[in-house]
């Protein structure tokens, strides 16, 4: 393969990518026509992500995140566009599941304080996500790649957990959700989390305190 | 003659059709709908509507109702796909001479 074809080959996968990309949360885009806040706030971890749904699978978006790795000595700040794909949701009597694609295209600054290294680069950042929940119970798996040149930081997650009890439209439901995450090339150990989850009409939030101590507080909220 | 005849009963014919159309409450029967933070948007597009005076979701019997304000009338298929556009789908929907007040009641003291 040459030059051109192996270009060629690049753009066609990042146009790929930016076609069919989805989210990364609970439910990463809200309904029609509505903007969706979400944010994921941890020491090595801060996400700030907004997206407008165009139609009711689709949403395109803005990202902002911050990675650092366990030492504290890599960062990498990333702003990206993104787009976020229903690929499919099955809505059952008692049950929702969803299958999402998500991405992004954007840029990415890496420090690296023992080399001395800083530089930017274009990164890309497909994902999927499976969900499954019931008014009780709710579990979801997901894996979201970020590549650019010698980065690979890619993330894995799988989460469940259960309500205390159900509850009316207008009340406020809590959850207990147990999170498992690795990111590589940031962290050598697999990041436990336990929270709390609370769950309105109006927003979503999330907080809990993980293995290494540190507090997470995650949110959504739609307008 | 025939034509007061005929005048009379093409009026009767729309007047009855109408009075058929002016439905006080549709009340829909939703798949998925598991989640208030994620059902937000059947509420909130309903409520957007200018024929509707009160919504009511109740995630636990997984209904949606909507009470039209007097004199005003909605298709069926109009909440059909509102509870679409919000990612649900509909697999019963009917009018019912209820109003919102008294399905609520009906659902008990929890829901």
């Amino acid at each position: 393969m040459n030059n051109n074809e192996k270009k060629l080959r690049a753009v066609a996968l990042a146009i790929t990518w930016l076609a069919v990309s989805p989210p990364g949360h609970a439910a990463p885009m809200g309904f029609k026509d509505s903007w969706m806040v979400m944010g994921d706030f941890d020491p090595n971890w801060r996400d700030l992500y907004a997206n407008y749904a165009f139609t009711p699978q689709d949403a395109f978006g803005v990202d902002t995140l911050y990675m650092r790795s366990d030492d504290k000595l890599q960062t990498l700040d990333l702003v990206d566009a993104t787009y976020t794909r229903l690929i499919h949701r099955w809505n059952l009597p008692d049950a929702q599941a969803n299958f999402w694609f998500m991405g992004g295209l954007g840029e990415a600054r890496r420090y690296d304080q023992r080399s001395g290294l800083s530089d930017t680069k274009w990164i890309l950042s497909p994902g999927l996500q499976f969900d499954y929940e019931t008014a009780r119970v709710y579990f979801a798996a997901a894996t979201q790649f970020y590549r650019a040149e010698q980065i690979n930081h890619d993330m894995a997650s799988l989460r469940t957990g259960f309500s205390f009890y159900e509850t009316e439209f207008d009340e406020t439901q809590p959850w207990f959700i147990i999170e498992a995450r690795r990111m590589h090339d940031l962290s050598d150990k697999t990041e436990i989390t336990p929270m709390l989850r609370l769950i309105n009409k109006n927003y979503f939030i999330e907080a809990g305190v993980n293995n290494s101590r540190q507090f997470l507080f995650n949110f959504m909220y739609t307008l | 003659m025939k034509k007061i005849i005929g005048t009379v009963i093409l009026a009767t014919i729309v007047m009855a059709s109408t009075a058929q159309a002016a439905v006080q409450t549709i009340k829909a029967e939703v798949n998925g709908m598991v989640c208030a933070f994620c059902a937000q948007g059947i509420d909130k597009k309903l409520r957007a509507l200018p024929q509707i005076a009160t919504v009511y979701v109740n995630l636990k019997h997984k209904i949606v109702t909507v009470e039209l304000k007097d004199g005003q009338t909605l298709l069926e298929s109009t909440v059909k796909n509102v509870v679409k556009d919000a990612g649900y789908d509909v697999v019963n929907i009917q009018t019912v001479d209820q109003t919102v007040q008294q399905i609520k009641e009906s659902n008990g003291p929890c829901n």
